[in-house]
């Protein structure tokens, strides 16, 4: 029942998914942070730099998603059947969420009425919200292997929403450093801590969620496959905060994404050879081998094109080099 | 269960009408998706070897709004991939291997043209004038790539090949033979020349609207002539695609010819009705019609034998109310395309004997007009296409009823109001935001200079704090 190619599908399939969740993550994780900046003068500074932060880079994360999707249906087509026949409200309203979003974040950019901005900023930032905890219900209800909304979405949502937070903080505190603004680093560095501690507690009590709800995911995550990738987990989030405590600001970023993305192997490595833990396994969800290979294929060009090109526009990006000149 | 049956039905309507709007709302922002960074290098190629600086302002500008719709785009467009689960999970399940392959490469192509159009937009300072026009050259191919999947799925569903089924299953795809079904021949080529074609002509009309306003500067000249002389020389080579087109559904698709033609009963003379219905007798009312002319233009003879309607199954062909807007949609785009063709022989004729551009206000009225009657004549193809298959989803294999998801009709209405409320926010913010930059740049053009990305949400950043 072994079929390697199948398998390495699932891989990449894993990997969009820890890409988005990771890049996409940073993203809305400071739609978060916008969210919660409040109402007065004092949230100003803040905001813009959570707009700055976004613009570059937003539409590319969008990419990592469809990525997914296209992989999903074209690779195993089964489970995406499955998976959308039960859970399509919970894919409505975390789609809604991205276009919301995406529109008010257009908006607020031209709404001149402080009104009218106010509501694009709210609408901008729970929208931020409803995302992430809506797609990561969705691998909730894929982990149980009962594709409902019970506990188990409920427990993933909320991880989601605590390590969106996390990592969105910890990168804002990396683009206010690299503008200098001191009262900046101080306002997300304290943020991302707080953060950090949500994302620890809710975090281990997801981890009883699991336990109660899928034993055996629970298992292979603490004694299986997905050891690795929870210790990983466990190790790097308070190693972020430490970091950010003492005011080393040294491999923070890269540890957050590093932390964030081991949390989402850990589910996906503990659920193999399951797709749908107890009801669908990899190879009998798989595409026939000639759609895998094309698949795999896909995967080869784009880690050579765009992993190159990738690199080029963060190399760019966090360099400074894409700014406008002083006008 | 039979009370879930009838709701199963019942979302059938409201799936359909959703899936309609939102490929509708998002091939209007295909064209320049697709076109635009193509015309937007060629100013840029003008700029950098003629040393116009225009030309380069005027790229420059393009880029922006490039960056803009990309973004929207991208939105739409994810909307649309989750659609598929959402609306037809059993389409998906039984031939996702297969259809979904042109999608793959959609997904390769996309993560080119997103990556690339950050680096070339907020390159145009920092990359050196030769780097950043090598950095956009990447822009078109990624775009014909992304065009080439979504039609080789469009065309698979209009022409399904490739696979071997076993008790319902697909068990083997032959990956080149799925990619490239017979549709995607004519399709694709049909497809591309009318990105370039609205591409040319949107961008166009935007600068005849200036024309009419008065303004006569080399800036409006430019920018109006190199896209307009692009539009102007594909029409003509799109009627005769068009009409390759038409010829090849009437053996590929022939339910659908039908349609298009209005054709109740198979026969030889058969004429071609311009405008016009059909009623459920098969009866004709108003249009004109030339006698054996249909049967002319598809066999060359008047004696070639055209299939009707009535030649397929009732519950196999689409019923009279597709079968007419199938037919008002294919008048439209031929309509329309002819009269793109006149106005190009217009502007064709004067720029090649005289040496200038036309000079007549009624021209660029015209002109002006030009880029809608594009986006209308696309939406009109891509009516004919897809009512035109109905009953089928996938072209004698699957029904659209046999696909659709058994969510509670409910549910899609509500996530279908949704959407077109949502989608009406984003068109006003994205037309409002075009408008901003526009009224920025005439300003600019008359004293006060920025850089043209400034303020732009997609665009590069503004310094924080200024
Ligand atoms: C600028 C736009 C434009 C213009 C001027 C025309 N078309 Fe078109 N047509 C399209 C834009 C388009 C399109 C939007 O691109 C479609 C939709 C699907 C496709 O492949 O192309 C299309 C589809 C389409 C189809 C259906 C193909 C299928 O279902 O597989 C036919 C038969 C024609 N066209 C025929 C014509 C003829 C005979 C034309 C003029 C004489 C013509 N088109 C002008
Ligand atoms: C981009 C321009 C397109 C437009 C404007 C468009 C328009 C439409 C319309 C009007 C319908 C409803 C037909 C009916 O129910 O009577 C429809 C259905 C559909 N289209 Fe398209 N379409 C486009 C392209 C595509 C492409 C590229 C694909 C897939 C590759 C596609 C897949 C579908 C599917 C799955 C349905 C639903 C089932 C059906 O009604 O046949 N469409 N589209
Ligand atoms: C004729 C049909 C279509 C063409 C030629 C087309 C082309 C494009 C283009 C050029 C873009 C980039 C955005 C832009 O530049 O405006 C885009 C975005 C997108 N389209 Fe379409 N599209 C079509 C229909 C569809 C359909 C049916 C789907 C459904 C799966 C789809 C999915 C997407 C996705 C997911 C994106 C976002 C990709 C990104 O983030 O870069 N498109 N499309």
């Amino acid at each position: 029942m072994n079929d390697p190619l199948a398998n390495a599908s699932a891989f990449v399939l894993l990997l969009a998914i820890t890409a988005y969740s990771t890049a996409g993550g940073v993203d809305f994780g400071a739609g978060i942070w916008d969210l919660f900046a409040g109402r007065g003068p004092q949230s100003r500074r803040p905001r813009e730099l959570i707009d700055h932060a976004m613009a570059p880079v937003w539409e590319v994360n969008n990419v990592w998603l469809v990525l997914g999707i296209v992989l999903c249906w074209t690779g195993f087509p089964l489970l995406f059947q499955s998976v959308f026949a039960a859970l399509y409200p919970l894919f409505t309203l975390a789609l809604i969420g991205l276009i919301l979003r995406g529109a008010f974040f257009a908006f607020r950019h031209i709404a001149a009425d402080p009104r009218a901005h106010y509501a694009a900023d709210l609408v901008f930032g729970l929208s931020s919200l409803l995302t992430p905890f809506f797609f990561a219900a969705c691998l909730g209800a894929i982990a149980s292997g009962r594709l409902a909304f019970d506990q188990m979405s409920v427990a993933f949502g909320l991880v989601s929403l605590a390590a969106t937070a996390f990592s969105g903080a910890s990168f804002l505190v990396g683009d206010a450093r690299r503008y200098g603004f001191d009262d900046l680093v101080a306002y997300f560095r304290r943020r991302a801590i707080l953060a950090g501690f949500v994302l620890i507690t809710i975090g281990t009590l997801a981890l009883g969620a699991i336990g109660l709800e899928a034993p055996a995911l629970l298992r292979s995550m603490l004694a299986g496959v997905g050891l690795p990738f929870v210790l990983a987990t466990m190790i790097l989030t308070p190693l972020v905060m430490l970091l950010l405590w003492r005011r080393r600001y040294v491999w923070y970023r890269v540890l957050t994404v590093t932390g964030i993305g081991s949390m989402v192997f850990a589910w996906g490595f503990a659920q193999s050879p399951y797709l749908l833990p107890g009801q669908l396994t990899i190879s009998q969800a798989a595409a026939p081998h000639s759609t895998q290979l094309l698949l795999l294929a896909v995967a080869a060009v784009l880690v050579l094109v765009i992993g190159p090109a990738m690199a080029l526009l963060y190399y760019l990006d966090q360099r400074g080099a894409l700014e406008p000149p002083e006008a | 269960m039979e009370s879930m049956l009838v709701l199963a039905g019942e979302a059938l309507l409201p799936s359909r009408i959703q899936m309609a709007f939102t490929l509708a709302s998002h091939v209007l922002l295909v064209p320049l998706g697709v076109a635009l960074p193509t015309l937007t290098l060629l100013m840029e190629g003008i700029g950098i070897w003629r040393k116009d600086p225009v030309a380069l302002t005027i790229a420059r500008r393009w880029s922006v709004v490039m960056a803009v719709q990309f973004a929207v785009g991208a939105v739409t467009g994810t909307i649309l991939s989750f659609e598929f689960g959402i609306l037809w999970p059993r389409m998906m399940g039984r031939f996702g291997a297969a259809f979904g392959l042109g999608f793959a490469i959609e997904g390769l192509a996309f993560f080119m043209e997103a990556i690339f159009i950050s680096i070339y937009l907020y390159g145009w300072n920092r990359l050196r004038p030769r780097a950043h026009f090598l950095v956009g050259l990447t822009l078109p191919p990624a775009g014909l790539l992304g065009a080439f999947g979504v039609l080789s799925a469009n065309a698979w569903m209009n022409t399904p090949g490739g696979v071997t089924i076993d008790s319902g299953r697909v068990v083997d795809v032959d990956v080149l033979q799925a990619l490239f079904t017979r549709a995607l021949g004519y399709e694709f080529w049909h497809f591309l020349i009318a990105l370039y074609m609205t591409a040319g002509f949107v961008v166009a009309s935007v600068y005849a609207v200036a024309w009419l306003r008065g303004r006569r500067d080399h800036y409006q000249r430019l920018a109006f002539a190199v896209p307009f002389t692009i539009a102007a020389a594909l029409t003509p080579v799109q009627l005769l695609v068009g009409d390759l087109s038409a010829r090849a559904i009437a053996s590929d698709q022939p339910a659908k010819f039908a349609a298009v033609e209005i054709t109740w009963t198979t026969r030889d003379h058969n004429p071609e009705v311009l405008g016009g219905y059909i009623d459920d007798s098969g009866e004709v009312h108003l249009g004109i019609a030339i006698p054996s002319l249909d049967s002319l233009l598809v066999g060359y003879s008047p004696n070639t034998v055209v299939r009707g309607l009535t030649s397929f199954a009732a519950d196999s062909r689409p019923n009279t109310l597709e079968v007419n807007i199938v037919h008002l949609a294919f008048d439209v785009m031929v309509g329309l395309g002819s009269a793109g063709a006149a106005l190009s022989a217009w502007f064709l004729w004067i720029l090649l004997r005289r040496r200038r551009l036309p000079e007549s206000r009624w021209f660029y009225r015209l002109a002006a007009l030009s880029g809608i009657g594009s986006y209308v004549a696309v939406e009109s193809g891509w009516i004919t296409t897809e009512v035109g298959r109905q009953p089928w989803i996938v072209s004698g294999t699957l029904r659209v009823s046999d696909a659709v998801t058994d969510a509670p009709a409910n549910f899609v209405w509500t996530s279908l109001i949704a959407l077109v409320v949502i989608y009406a926010l984003i068109a006003f913010f994205f037309v409002t935001l075009l408008i901003k930059l526009a009224e920025r740049w005439r300003r600019e053009d008359s004293g006060v200079a920025a850089a043209p990305e400034m303020g732009v949400p997609y665009g590069p950043r503004s310094v924080p704090g200024e």
